[in-house]
């Protein structure tokens, strides 16, 4: 697959050692980074680095600044993501830098998982870097949506559920790795197509082909001149779907909405559906 | 809020009230040895993805999923496998995977 958001591990091994080219890996699992990683990659932790401390929400700009200047990552480095659970939150982070306005933001095709399944060196070394002074812009909030959003666009727009269908019909509350302990309520936002992102991805990982994942969305009936806002449990496999739909193919109408079903599942007074259909606005 | 990244092995059992739980773990051994490096996957009825944890370095995986059938599929560096299971609300059930490169 040929895309500038994409890079395969032939590029990343030949960039390694490129002092301009920072790879971090992104999980949340932060063991696994410390376990081992690609070769002079730093690491972001999606919670404790990208998330408010203390309100549901997103570092502010200053503190954004502040995490990449620490991190030695400067505005001119080409920065490529990867990470574990199928680039997941290696995904979100990419929507994240973009969102920040980063301008050579790139991800790894099939992350730590292809990389390790593909027998790719590890090391256990942690690179130091020099700090910097990052700049980072206000939020593109065309890439951004919120619930009210949401709540405008059904029966309007597309809304594209990308959980796995026991989640989107309201049978399983979480991916099945994690307890099923949620106490919301179960279901999707009325309208949504279920398109699960694991749809998108091969088994180690890796993306689909352009014409596969362009069969994926066209056979399910989206129609992508519409304004499309995917959604998940809580925003990251839905930044997943919003690469393979912004990044890859193209389409510029598409917005991430990291509430997601942990927000609105725990709305009052909001329309809701169960079972395997969209159901109706 | 906690994410849905995966924990390498699956989430531990401790503090789980696992009567509201249908629960399906195992270990993936490649040859005589448990399997270090590979991921386990849960596929539902349909053969759609739902979800997949790295396995431990003994080689273990947990899911907390609900009644039904469930297929697993167990990724190590050259070999791969599917196993189909049925899991019951209340129960642990032990599925050893043996794979070979």
């Amino acid at each position: 697959m040929s895309n500038q958001a994409l890079v395969d591990a032939e590029w990343a091994l030949s960039h390694l050692d490129d002092p301009k080219v920072v790879f971090i890996e992104v999980d949340e699992d932060t063991e696994a980074y410390g376990g081992n990683h690609i070769k002079n990659a730093i690491a972001l932790n999606w919670k404790t680095d990208l998330q408010d401390p203390i309100r549901r929400d997103f570092v502010n700009k200053d503190q954004f600044e502040a995490l990449l200047s620490a991190k030695g990552v400067s505005n001119d480095d080409t920065v490529v993501l990867y990470g574990g659970n199928n680039n997941w939150f290696a995904a979100y982070a990419y929507w994240y830098f973009k969102l920040y306005g980063h301008g050579d933001v790139r991800l790894l095709d099939g992350g730590r998982k292809k990389w390790e399944l593909d027998g790719r060196e590890l090391v256990s070394e942690v690179p130091s870097r020099t700090a910097t002074k990052y700049s980072a812009k206000e939020q593109d909030l065309s890439i951004r949506a919120f619930r009210d959003d949401v709540l405008k666009a059904i029966g309007t727009q597309n809304l594209v559920d990308v959980r796995s269908p026991d989640e989107y019909a309201g049978r399983l509350l979480a991916p099945a790795h994690l307890p099923q302990e949620a106490a919301r309520i179960g279901g999707h936002i009325p309208t949504a197509a279920n398109i699960p992102w694991s749809k998108a991805a091969n088994d180690d990982g890796s993306f689909k082909s352009i014409d596969e994942l362009t069969a994926l969305y066209e056979g399910a009936g989206v129609d992508l001149t519409k304004d499309t806002i995917a959604y998940c449990r809580i925003g990251e496999r839905s930044a997943h779907s919003w690469f393979v739909l912004h990044e890859l193919l193209g389409v510029k109408n598409v917005s991430n909405y990291d509430g997601s079903w942990t927000e609105y599942g725990s709305l009052v007074g909001v329309p809701v559906a169960v079972g395997d259909e969209p159901g109706t606005a | 809020m906690s994410g849905c990244g995966a924990v390498v092995g699956g989430v531990s059992l401790d503090n789980i009230d696992i009567t509201t739980q249908a629960v399906i773990q195992g270990v993936v051994t490649s040859g005589d040895a448990p399997a270090s490096v590979g991921y386990a996957r849960l596929l539902d009825r349909n053969d759609e993805f739902v979800a997949e944890v790295p396995i431990s370095k003994q080689g273990e995986f947990r899911f907390f999923t609900v009644a039904g059938n469930w297929t697993i599929v167990a990724l190590i560096p050259g070999a791969t496998s599917r196993t189909q299971v049925k899991a019951t609300l209340g129960n642990v059930l032990d599925v050893d995977i043996s794979l070979s490169k």
